[in-house]
């Protein structure tokens, strides 16, 4: 069990306590009176990939998770009860594998809620396992098939919720965003190409679609559709392609850091007229200590991740605090801001339910459907009948009821990523990047 | 023109790490007519001590490449006492250590992910600079990996055929199963240092240059070494053209689709024996 200490974290009075207290965290504290997280622990677990190719993102969902507890404990856990979390790894995260590793938590340790990050896969299986056990699920699989699923039937799966929106905003979150650029004079594109680079699996294929499919709207032509297999270490073809007919922009949702470094190296000595936008990769650390100098100007996005101010960098510096430097405290926000939301539901609704407990549970997941929860990453605020968090700006336009798509961009490998958009988050503003000519 | 230049750049530098990976590998199988699945990670072994001893104890790259084909190279000879040699003399042998290769790649991976975690890491060791031929950039890393490539497979030969522990290696029972895996741990850092100083290093990094390896080894014939780094670099080449002209999505199908057809033409391969005998 992880007990938090209580008087520890409330009077050390560091920056990081304060910014804690400053937010939602103070209700959950409120609620939970003056009562120390000693009772009966309250089992909560996570299934993610901690081993095999996302193991670097499983690690921090599972870090995030760790120090969600850690915390909540210190604030009293629930009602007095404190957190205790267990982990599952999921490897791959095949459908068939995360089934089982749910199952197992519900089996051997009886948890209340399954607070993961992300698996890979359909994204609709582990809510079969938890409407059949009637407990809490809170996700970042990002994926629209959660949305599809959870509105098929409410009546089942209403225990079920997705922390941030599903992929398919990113591609119109990211045409809207070249919009944006075009109309504040920031950029001008050369032409009307546009060029997608994808992998084959249903988040990389999901958001290319969507930009292709809405890119016409835009005044877009796409010239070049193409799909590498992974890992794609080697970008000659692909490249000999984009130079032969070079497009305004050259979109690439295919998210694996050393394979997006790799286009970056062999980009650079001879580039095209193209902005260079990428999904994910660039957010890790390695991909800039790989690029090193080609990383410089290339954007990316996130639907979710911690934001770059006072709540956001906070919790960065407790992260890195106690997970090291390197440890990537994008990846750990997102089970981070889960656990919270749960928690605090349950205090809400007076507490949390064991497996089979409908009723009790039922009220959580009703406290959760109707909160707004400013955490690290933003607002999470869910979509009625959906359970998905809704996304700023696409979805709404108020930045205080929905997730903020974060766009970034590296402009120099050796310090951290811009914020750029969008407002009033952004922390920098867009640059050219250095091979186009203005 | 520069469109059959990138072609042939990316095609040889696909090959060429196809080919480093696939000696070790084919070496074993044709000695000891033994699927080493453990191989990738031995690869993957290799890159992270070359990694480590440069970064952490600030060795030359010469002497860390050095260092990381030593201690792939015991960690085969472990590999013949607690896998090989307890399954020698068992029924089924060829299975068996199958099975239990794969095994000890599962060890591997996660020493690995528990030493040096799981983000990618740039592997040192590399060259920088560019060779421009036409429009057309290419990396000296690449020219450096396929040269690696064809020492290699000729550094084998000249072992197997010409020297005294390579005629042992060939003529001899029980020590040769452990010469053979330590040469073999030994040619795989090689190749992990050259692949991942490309696709960088990770505790998975093993898993594609092992099936990638597999696939040439049975295009050409299981143990066939010089067959190996022809049909390697073959492959790449023809990898590269289909990735241009059909699109990447294409290239693995393509690649599957030649070891069907050779398997139907020629079981044994493009230049396999017509059967392997584990002497």
């Amino acid at each position: 069990m992880i007990a938090g200490s209580r008087r520890n974290f409330l009077t050390k009075g560091s920056m990081a306590t304060a910014a804690t207290l400053t937010g939602l965290p103070a209700m959950l504290f409120a609620m939970n009176k003056e009562a120390r997280a000693a009772g009966e622990a309250i089992p909560v677990g996570q299934c993610g990939p901690t081993t095999d190719f996302a193991a670097p993102d499983g690690i921090e969902f599972k870090n995030g998770l760790t120090l969600a507890c850690e915390e909540i404990n210190a604030l009293g856990g629930i009602l007095g009860r404190p957190l205790e979390p267990s982990f599952e790894d999921t490897a791959q995260m095949g459908d068939a594998t995360n089934v089982q590793a749910a199952q197992r938590l519900i089996d051997r340790y009886g948890v209340h809620a399954i607070i993961n990050g992300y698996n890979i896969g359909s994204g609709a299986a582990i809510q079969e396992v938890v409407a059949d056990n009637a407990i809490i699920y809170v996700h970042y699989d990002t994926t629209i098939g959660h949305n599809n699923l959870v509105k098929s039937n409410p009546e089942r799966y209403w225990g079920s919720f997705m922390g941030d929106p599903a992929e398919i905003f990113y591609g119109s979150g990211f045409l809207k965003f070249l919009q944006a650029l075009e109309t504040n004079g920031e950029w001008k594109r050369a032409n009307n190409k546009m060029a997608v680079i994808l992998s084959a699996g249903v988040y990389a294929s999901n958001i290319a679609n969507a930009v292709k499919e809405l890119a016409a709207q835009y005044g877009w032509e796409i010239n070049l559709f193409e799909t590498v297999s992974v890992p794609a270490s080697e970008w000659g073809p692909t490249l000999a392609k984009i130079r032969q007919d070079p497009p305004a922009v050259i979109c690439i949702t295919h998210f694996l850091p050393a394979d997006l470094a790799q286009f970056c190296l062999q980009f650079g000595p001879n580039p095209t007229q193209s902005l260079v936008y990428m999904q994910y990769g660039p957010s890790i650390p390695a991909f800039r200590d790989i690029a090193k100098e080609t990383a410089n100007g290339i954007l990316y996005a996130t639907l979710v991740g911690a934001l770059q101010d006072e709540i956001g960098t906070a919790f960065e510096k407790r992260y890195k605090e106690k997970f090291g430097p390197n440890a990537g405290h994008n990846s750990g926000a997102q089970p981070y801001d889960g656990a919270y939301v749960w928690a605090t539901s349950a205090a809400l609704a007076g507490g949390s339910g064991e497996p089979g407990n409908n009723d009790q549970n039922r009220k959580v997941a009703a406290r959760m459907s109707s909160m707004i929860w400013r955490g690290v990453t933003g607002t999470t605020r869910f979509v009625p009948i959906e359970n998905a968090a809704y996304s700023y700006p696409t979805q709404v336009n108020d930045s205080s009821l929905g997730m903020p798509h974060q766009f970034l961009q590296i402009q120099d490998f050796t310090k951290g990523p811009a914020l750029i958009a969008p407002a009033p988050y952004g922390t920098a503003k867009f640059v050219l990047p250095p091979w186009i000519k203005a | 023109m520069d469109v059959i230049i990138q072609i042939i750049a990316s095609g040889l530098t696909l090959g060429a790490m196809y080919a480093v990976a696939t000696i070790g590998l084919s070496l074993v199988y044709g000695s000891l007519n033994m699927l080493n699945m453990a191989h990738g990670a031995l690869l993957t072994l290799g890159g992270y001590i070359c990694y480590a001893t440069i970064t952490h104890l600030g060795l030359h790259p010469a002497l860390a490449l050095i260092a990381a084909a030593l201690v792939c190279a015991f960690a085969g000879l472990i590999i013949y006492v607690f896998a090989t040699l307890p399954l020698l003399r068992a029924e089924n042998f060829e299975t068996n250590i199958f099975i239990a290769t794969i095994g000890i790649v599962a060890i591997i991976e996660n020493l690995m992910l528990k030493s040096f975690g799981p983000y990618p890491i740039p592997q040192p060791l590399g060259i920088s600079g560019q060779v421009v031929i036409g429009n057309v950039h290419i990396p000296v890393q690449n020219i450096l990996i396929l040269v690696t490539a064809l020492i290699l497979m000729a550094a084998v030969a000249f072992l197997l055929q010409k020297t005294r522990a390579g005629r042992a290696i060939r003529a001899t029972s029980m020590h040769r199963y452990a010469q053979v895996l330590a040469l073999s741990g030994a040619l795989a850092a090689v190749s992990g240092v050259m692949i991942s100083s490309i696709a960088t290093l990770t505790p998975v990094m093993g898993g594609d240059p092992m099936l990638k390896a597999f696939i040439v080894c049975v295009v050409a014939g299981l143990g066939n070494v010089y067959g190996a780094v022809v049909a390697a670099i073959a492959l790449g080449v023809l990898e590269a053209a289909t990735q241009y002209v059909f699109g990447v999505r294409w290239s693995f199908a393509t690649l599957l689709l030649i070891v069907i057809l050779v398997l139907i033409w020629r079981p044994y391969g493009l230049f396999g024996r017509q059967q392997v005998v584990r002497l």
